[in-house]
Order: C-alpha cells, then structure tokens, then sequence
C-alpha cells in the first residue's frame, strides 16, 4: 500500500497550540525561499518565453519591439505541422508500447516476494537514475552498423539490418528511457487489487486472458491513465534520444527548439514552439495528476 | 502469485529487463575492452580507457569540477530550501496550503527540455554569463520538489505528539524542532539531499542550454563527445557515472523507500 505523502489530509494541526498570530510568519519564512525562487526561475522565465512569442523576429536583434501573432500563425505551416504530427506519432507510438511492456513487469513486481521485489526496484530505478546519453549511448553500440545486433544477426548468417538512426531506433530509445514511468503508477494500481480476486475468477474457470480483461485492466485502469499521460507528455518533449539515435533530417519537436534557441537564434519562432509544446505536455501533465488524485481519493472512502 | 502465472510471465519480465538493462552492461564492458571500435563482448580486460579519462582535461574538469561540484551543492541546497518548505506544508495550516503544494511540485511537470529553453532565454535578456552558477539555479529547480517529497513523507510519518511533549517539557518550538523532530528525519533527509545530488548529477537537458564552455557538464561532454564519434573513453566516463549512481541509489534502498521518490 502506498501513499502519496503529498496527498495525505491525516496532517497534524499545532498551529493552533502555539498561537496562530505567531505561527503565521513562520510558514511563510519556511515555505518563502523555494517560492521565490520559482517565481525568478521558473514563472518569470516563462512569462519571459511567452513575451518572446508575441514578438517579432529580427536577423540583426533577435527580437524587435513589435507585437505580431506571425510566430504562432507559422505553426500552421506544413513543415510545422509535419514536424508536430511526427512528434505526437513517434509519442503515441511509446507510449502504446510502454504499456505493453509495463503490464506484466508491473504485475510481476506487485505481486513477486518482498526480497525480490527490492532487487526488482532497484534494477527499475538504477537505470532511470542514470543519465539518458548514458542509455542512449549503450544502445548506439548494440544498434550500429557494426554493433552488437549486427554482429550477432552475422553470426546466424543473416543479412544485417540498419537501425541507428531511424523511427525504430528513437521508439526503441524512448521506450528504454521512459518505460519506469510506466511501470510504477501501474504497480502501485496492481498493488491495491487483491490477489484474492484472481484466485475467485481462477477457481471459477476464468482464463489467464478473462482474469486480465476483466478484473486487473479495469481495476488498474488509473494507473494506466496517469503512467500513458506521463510517457506521452514527456517522449513527445524528448531531445536526447531523437538528438543521437534518430535521422537529422526527419526531426522531433525539441531538436527544432534547440535549434532555433542555440543556433539560428530565431527566439521568437522557439518561443512559440516551446510554449505550444509546453501548453500541451502541462495539459496532459495536470491530467495526470487530476486521475492519480481522484483514485486516492475514492481509494480512502472505501 | 500462484506458481503458473509466474511461469507464464517470469520469461518476458525476464527479457524486458534484460533490455533496460543491455545498454549499461554494454557501456560497462566496453569500457574495460580493448578495442577502439566499440567491441561487444571486449577481446580482453584493460584499464587504458579510463587512464585516457584522467589524462583528459575536458572529461576530468566536467566529472571533477563542474558536474560533482554543482551536484554536491544542488544536493545540499535543495534539502536547506525543500526541507524548510515541507515543514512549513505539513506543520502550518494556512489559506492556499494546497495550491503551493501543488505549485512546489510544478517543475516536475514542466519539460525540462522546455524549462531548460526558458532559462537560457531569461539568462539571455539579462545578458548573465553561463557558468557553474547557471547551471545550479536551474538544477535547484528541479531537484528540490524531490527533497520536499521526502522530508513531506518523513514528517507525516512522524507522531506529531513527540515534539509536543518536548515543548510542554519546556522547550522551545524550534529546540523541539531541532533535537526532536529533526533527528527523526535522518532517513528521509539523507534521502532527499541524494536523490536531488543524483537528479543534477545525471541531468542533461537543462546542461544543454545552460553550461558554458568553461563549466561542461559530464553528460553534455559525452553528448558531445559521441555526436564527434569519440572512442571508448565516453565508456569508461559513463561507467564512472553509473558506478556512482548505483551506490547512492543502493543507500538510499537501505534507508527508505525507494518508490516514493519516483
């Protein structure tokens, strides 16, 4: 059973005890630096970003003194639209197959001992901790021309294939990356089905499938909502992964970003990219937070 | 779980595992292979590699000087900022408590990519220099909502009755703070400061746009190193990495629960 600290009402109250006139300043001397600092680093330069947007472009000064809704008017051109479509494919296309993948090995580590489940964790959660280019580069070794893949498919006397640097391979990496974000929220969806209930439709001759179907999918249901929302949102925001394992030409939003920020200095046109990127993954983002919790919540009524 | 649903699901759990974990056993093996190109499995054992990574001053100042410098000062940081924060959540009542919750959480929603673009956007109109301090303004973004969820578990995990005892003994709210309250929070502290070190250890979305050329972070040196085609030293300084990730995400197994923090 797990329980978000965050969402927890069962909180002490002793403001009261030492005099709410004194406890007032307190919180606000507690709780008033890491505020300020979101406002000066993260408010602010959004708010920054979303001037940028709504300004027009300049080759000699970045950004003139002009309002124009250009910026945005020029997502609707086919190059942005193609890049776009692409962005939000190659996500659908993750985060489809993190699902697929994240169901048994969540089933697994919900219901496995607790020792190997601790193993289990651990060798969930080291990878993620490690850095994505780390990741990335691991699979640049097995997957290029020469690599391990390669070699192996040589040794059976089979042609080799060309993976680096395709669609395949940034699904493939994203998958990789992100497939822990899956998992975990339908763990913890798992976790709280009681194993009593399969043995219930087991014993009344249900099927492995009919078990699946009918009682842990629906029952898990939130746990899969927030985990696809939480993949989507992030691979379709992915850089590192399309950056050194996917084709330069056939790009995904983030590289058109950087690119516009770091070498073509086209501030504004990123700037409304960005923030169109951004509306969209928060949208997605603040679902996910809306489902996980509404199921805490009917979670404690019950 | 019944032994036949084991059966039936151990062989693929088995092989979605043997893929997240191929890329670091290949990036470990080749580190210590003697070949140039990338060899898998390595023809031998060699250190070479990793005396090529302390011979380079670039891998050397991004491991040593840039990415563990600002890591140790993000981890230490964010758990003075995150710690206070979550006390003053958890213990306070307040109008708006919710709403700051939610809104010290909200760098966890951002994309960093798009947090990162931001940054260099605002350091850019007020013409700041990147340095090492860029860079950890913006990882102090990032890692403290991870303290705050730690030390926010601690604290709710904790009987509030302990440090009302303390001060009707006649302490004071912040000595029952201090020799109570604190103490008691060992776990979930040490916890937070090694997940925040780890968040901005391995971070490289947000040292993409904002180190400079003096204060290269170790990812974004081997992000730039593989896209040159660099040889096996991007290995033997990625094996570094995992080497040092792996102990602390095993200390943090040790003291705490793991999956709260994800």
């Amino acid at each position: 059973m797990t329980t978000d600290p965050t969402l927890t009402l069962g909180v002490p109250r002793q403001a009261r005890s030492s005099g709410a006139a004194r406890a007032r300043p307190v919180w606000a001397i507690l709780t008033g630096p890491y505020a300020l600092l979101l406002l000066f680093l993260l408010i602010v330069p959004l708010a920054n970003v979303a001037l940028f947007s709504i300004h027009r472009y300049s080759p000699t000064k970045v950004a003139l003194p002009e309002l124009t809704f250009d910026n945005f008017r020029k997502i609707a051109d086919l190059y942005y639209l193609r890049l776009f479509a692409r962005t939000l494919k190659l996500g659908l296309i993750t985060t489809v197959i993190c699902a697929v993948l994240g169901y048994p090995l969540a089933y697994w580590l919900a219901r496995v001992r607790p020792r190997l489940q601790a193993i289990g964790m651990f060798l969930l959660i080291m990878p993620l901790m490690v850095s994505a280019v780390i990741r990335i580069f691991g699979w640049i070794v097995i997957l290029g021309r020469k690599g391990l893949l390669n070699e192996a498919l040589a040794a059976l006397g089979l042609e080799p294939v060309r993976l680096l640097y395709t669609d395949t391979a940034v699904v493939i990496g994203l998958v990789n990356v992100f497939l822990p974000f899956m998992a975990l929220p339908l763990m913890a969806a798992i976790e709280r089905i009681p194993p009593s209930l399969e043995e219930a439709a087991r014993n009344l001759g249900a099927s492995w499938y009919h078990v699946f179907c009918r009682i842990i999918l629906p029952l898990s249901m939130p746990g899969l909502i927030s985990g696809s929302l939480l993949v989507y949102s992030i691979s379709i925001s992915a850089f590192v992964t399309p950056a050194l394992m996917g084709n330069s030409r056939e790009r995904m939003a983030a590289q058109q970003i950087y690119d516009e920020v770091l070498v073509s200095f086209n501030w504004p046109s990123a700037s409304s990219l960005a923030l169109t990127l951004m509306l969209l993954t928060l949208g997605l983002m603040f679902s996910a937070l809306y489902v996980t919790r509404r199921a805490a919540r009917l979670e404690r009524r019950r | 779980m019944s032994s036949r649903a084991s059966l039936l699901i151990a062989p693929v759990v088995g092989a979605i595992y043997l893929g997240l974990l191929a890329p670091l056993v290949v990036v470990i093996a080749v580190s210590f292979g003697p070949s140039a190109a990338f060899a898998f499995p390595p023809a031998g054992f060699t250190l070479h590699w990793f005396a090529e990574f302390f011979a380079s001053d670039a891998y050397v100042r991004s491991f040593f000087r840039v990415s563990l410098v600002v890591g140790v000062l993000s981890g230490t940081i964010a758990t003075l900022l995150g710690t206070a924060a979550a006390v003053g959540l958890v213990r306070f009542r307040f109008a708006g408590r919710e709403a700051l919750e939610t809104f010290f959480l909200a760098p966890l929603l951002v994309p960093e990519i798009l947090l990162a673009a931001a940054l260099y956007l605002f350091y850019a109109r007020l013409t700041i220099q990147a340095s090492i301090w860029t860079l950890l303004c913006g990882h102090l973004v990032i890692c403290t909502p991870y303290v705050i969820r730690s030390v926010t578990a601690g604290l709710v995990g904790m009987d509030p009755r302990l440090e009302e005892a303390a001060m009707s003994l006649g302490a004071t709210r912040a000595q029952a703070f201090f020799k109570v309250t604190l103490p008691l929070l060992r776990s979930s502290l040490l916890s937070g400061a090694i997940f925040a070190f780890i968040i901005s250890f391995s971070d490289i979305n947000l040292a993409l746009f904002l180190s400079g050329p003096q204060s290269t972070s170790l990812p974004v040196h081997i992000f730039s190193q593989i896209q040159w085609q660099g040889d096996p030293t991007i290995a033997a300084a990625s094996t570094m990495q995992i080497v040092v990730i792996g102990l602390m995400i095993l200390v943090v197994q040790r003291i705490f629960r793991l999956r709260l923090l994800v």
